[in-house]
């Protein structure tokens, strides 16, 4: 199906502020749609509050407004420009929580902004740790144990069940801030303190840890016709404890066999069907026991993710690029590849080389390294 | 490679019953999505006897897993001890080399279409491509490896599949009256699969099997097409 004619004018919510959580491989992201999107027709709107990138150059949106990512703001932008759709899956996750609040509110609804790239239910359903774990298991795959809590009490009723150590990850924050792991009772207790107070919902997730299991990312696309790619494998050369964003990181993935891969790849077709990403581009972690290979599911992003510019870098294929024209109803057949432009852009790139990620950073600012879940 | 005929070197020599399904490393999602469990809620098997011009193990373990009740047999075997054996269903296997000088294979096909339904893969597909008529050329390059896209052209769906071919079926010497694409490769447009309008016959280039490569295509099977 050609892309759509029936939205014009789209709006497309920037990443913000350049710090922990909300990186630049989201500027990149954010500029690759609106660049893709212009050269598709549509009129291109575009708010950012960091006017330091390159997407709120002047030639890149029709129109940019340098305003504070927030709801108000963002509902006198959408009345004064009337866009037809709004699409929330470039901007990292404070695109995406922004989008959740205008959608929540009533703002969408008011104005007539449909959401494209995610709906708000695949968003929630991928962004609640629980209601994605219900959603893994309903489709036979295995997360790690875990239990939802919002008091100190009730959370350390749990530790005897799950044991030591256990994962403390508060919800709805940003690059796992104020996540945490404790090995005894005692750092348990100053954990869940501390992750329920940085939770805007007053609660967090107690989780049988994975400490030391293989990690991968598996970057993939999904089209409005149930096309399904994998577009980079992301082995992190950390396990399971350092945050992606610290790990040393891989592509493609280097330990698996095809049959643990053909299972993982199965696995993460089921979960952006089941969470129901109907179109674009998402990232899904799990981990491997190195001991006996059982596999669970870890989490996954309903948008382009800090991995996708690394999967795009490494792969040649614009994630960002093809996920905006996704969302406006083209299918991955129809979008040629932007190396060969001949052959579509519905294929699997296979690398004959490795890439290499390795975070670099003055490790004389920090104390002695000790595992986290939470991105320093 | 063009006017060798290797299957019959690499074919077994005795026929063989087989038996064991595939091992699975873990649960699959794929396969509940996909409504496998509805052929094993079949209590008779289907009774396939599968032409070994250079079988893959994998093919014969999810033909186990599709509910089929295998017998592997020679290349040579003639279309008539086949039928004998009364199958449900033949199967023409994957195999090396050029389709063509098969003369024994492409016959054998002739006599058995439509006195009993055909399912081939690969070499398969090229000896039911030259049994209906048509035609085969060698690809400059040959498709090979786990991430060829080929559109089902009765789903509009892409499926990832895994290739290892050399020579192809050209889809317009093949007679239009009788015969329809299903599949087609989107990388250069060869054909990737058909099947006969009126007799039971659906035959695929790519690799449905996998291993190694992606389940996408583990729909195609004897059960549900013919």
């Amino acid at each position: 199906m050609p892309k759509r004619k029936d939205i014009k004018k789209i709006l497309i919510i920037g990443s913000g502020p350049i710090i922990i959580g909300q990186a630049c491989e989201f500027d990149y992201s954010g500029a690759q749609a609106c660049k893709a999107l212009r050269s598709e027709g549509y009129e291109v709107v575009l708010v950012n509050s960091n006017p330091a990138t390159i997407m709120t150059d002047p030639e890149l949106a029709h129109r940019t407004y340098i305003e504070p990512l927030t709801k108000e703001y963002l509902e006198e932008i959408i009345a004064r420009e009337k866009p037809d759709a709004l699409l929330p899956t470039v901007g990292g996750q404070t695109a995406l929580n922004l989008a959740v609040e205008l959608s929540e509110s009533g703002i969408l609804e008011k104005y007539k902004v449909e959401m494209i790239g995610a709906s708000l239910r695949a968003i929630k359903v991928a962004e609640d740790r629980l209601w994605f774990k219900d959603a893994c298991r309903k489709i036979g795959l295995e997360v790690p144990a875990s239990a939802l809590v919002n008091n100190a009490n009730d959370a350390l009723r749990l530790c005897d069940q799950l044991g030591f150590p256990l994962v403390i990850r508060p919800s709805f924050t940003l690059g796992g801030t104020g996540g945490s792991i404790a090995y005894n009772k005692e750092e348990f207790g100053e954990a869940i303190a501390h992750a329920l107070d940085m939770s805007p919902v007053h609660e967090a997730l107690v989780e049988e840890s994975v400490l030391g299991w293989k990690e991968y990312e598996l970057e993939v696309m999904r089209d409005f016709r149930d096309n399904f790619v994998v577009i980079c494998t992301i082995e992190n050369f950390d396990p399971m404890g350092v945050h992606t964003g610290d790990s040393i990181t891989v592509a493609p993935a280097q330990t698996l066999t095809d049959k643990e891969f053909q299972r993982m790849r199965d696995a993460a077709a089921a979960i952006i069907r089941e969470v129901g990403v109907e179109t674009g581009g998402s990232n899904v972690q799990f981990a491997v026991n190195p001991e006996n290979g059982r596999m669970v599911v870890i989490e996954m992003n309903p948008r382009v993710s800090r991995s996708s510019a690394l999967a795009s870098k490494a792969t040649g294929f614009p994630i960002a690029k093809i996920a905006a024209r996704l969302a406006v109803g083209m299918s991955l057949d129809e979008i040629p590849n932007d190396i060969t432009k001949k052959t579509p852009a519905c294929f699997e790139p296979t690398i004959d080389y490795v890439v290499v990620k390795i975070p670099s950073g003055s490790s004389r600012s920090f104390p002695a390294p000790t595992a986290r879940s939470e991105l320093r | 490679m063009a006017g060798q005929e290797l299957a019959g070197r690499v074919s077994c020599t005795k026929p063989y019953g087989w038996d064991k399904g595939s091992v699975e490393v873990a649960i699959s999602p794929w396969s509940e999505q996909m409504g496998e469990s509805d052929a094993e809620a079949e209590t008779r098997k289907h009774r396939v006897v599968a032409y070994d011009y250079g079988i893959k193990q994998n093919i014969l373990r999810l033909l186990v897993d599709h509910n089929c009740e295998v017998y592997v047999v020679p290349a040579q075997t003639s279309a008539e001890d086949v039928l004998e054996m009364k199958p449900d269903g033949v199967f023409l296997s994957n195999g090396p080399g050029d389709p063509e000088p098969v003369t024994y294979a492409v016959q054998n096909i002739q006599k058995l279409l439509g006195r009993v339904p055909i399912f081939g893969i690969c070499l398969g597909h090229q000896l039911c491509g030259l049994a209906l008529g048509g035609k085969t050329f060698k690809l400059k390059f040959g498709h090979h490896g786990s991430n060829h896209p080929v559109k089902n052209l009765l789903t509009e769906q892409v499926e990832i599949t895994a290739q290892n071919h050399g020579f192809c079926v050209d889809p317009d010497s093949l007679p239009s009256r009788e015969v329809e694409i299903t599949h087609v490769n989107l990388n250069d447009g060869t054909n990737e699969g058909m099947r006969h309008k009126s007799k039971a016959l659906f035959s695929v280039q790519y690799h449905p099997e996998a291993s190694p490569g992606p389940h996408d295509s583990h729909y195609c099977s004897p059960s549900s097409r013919t």
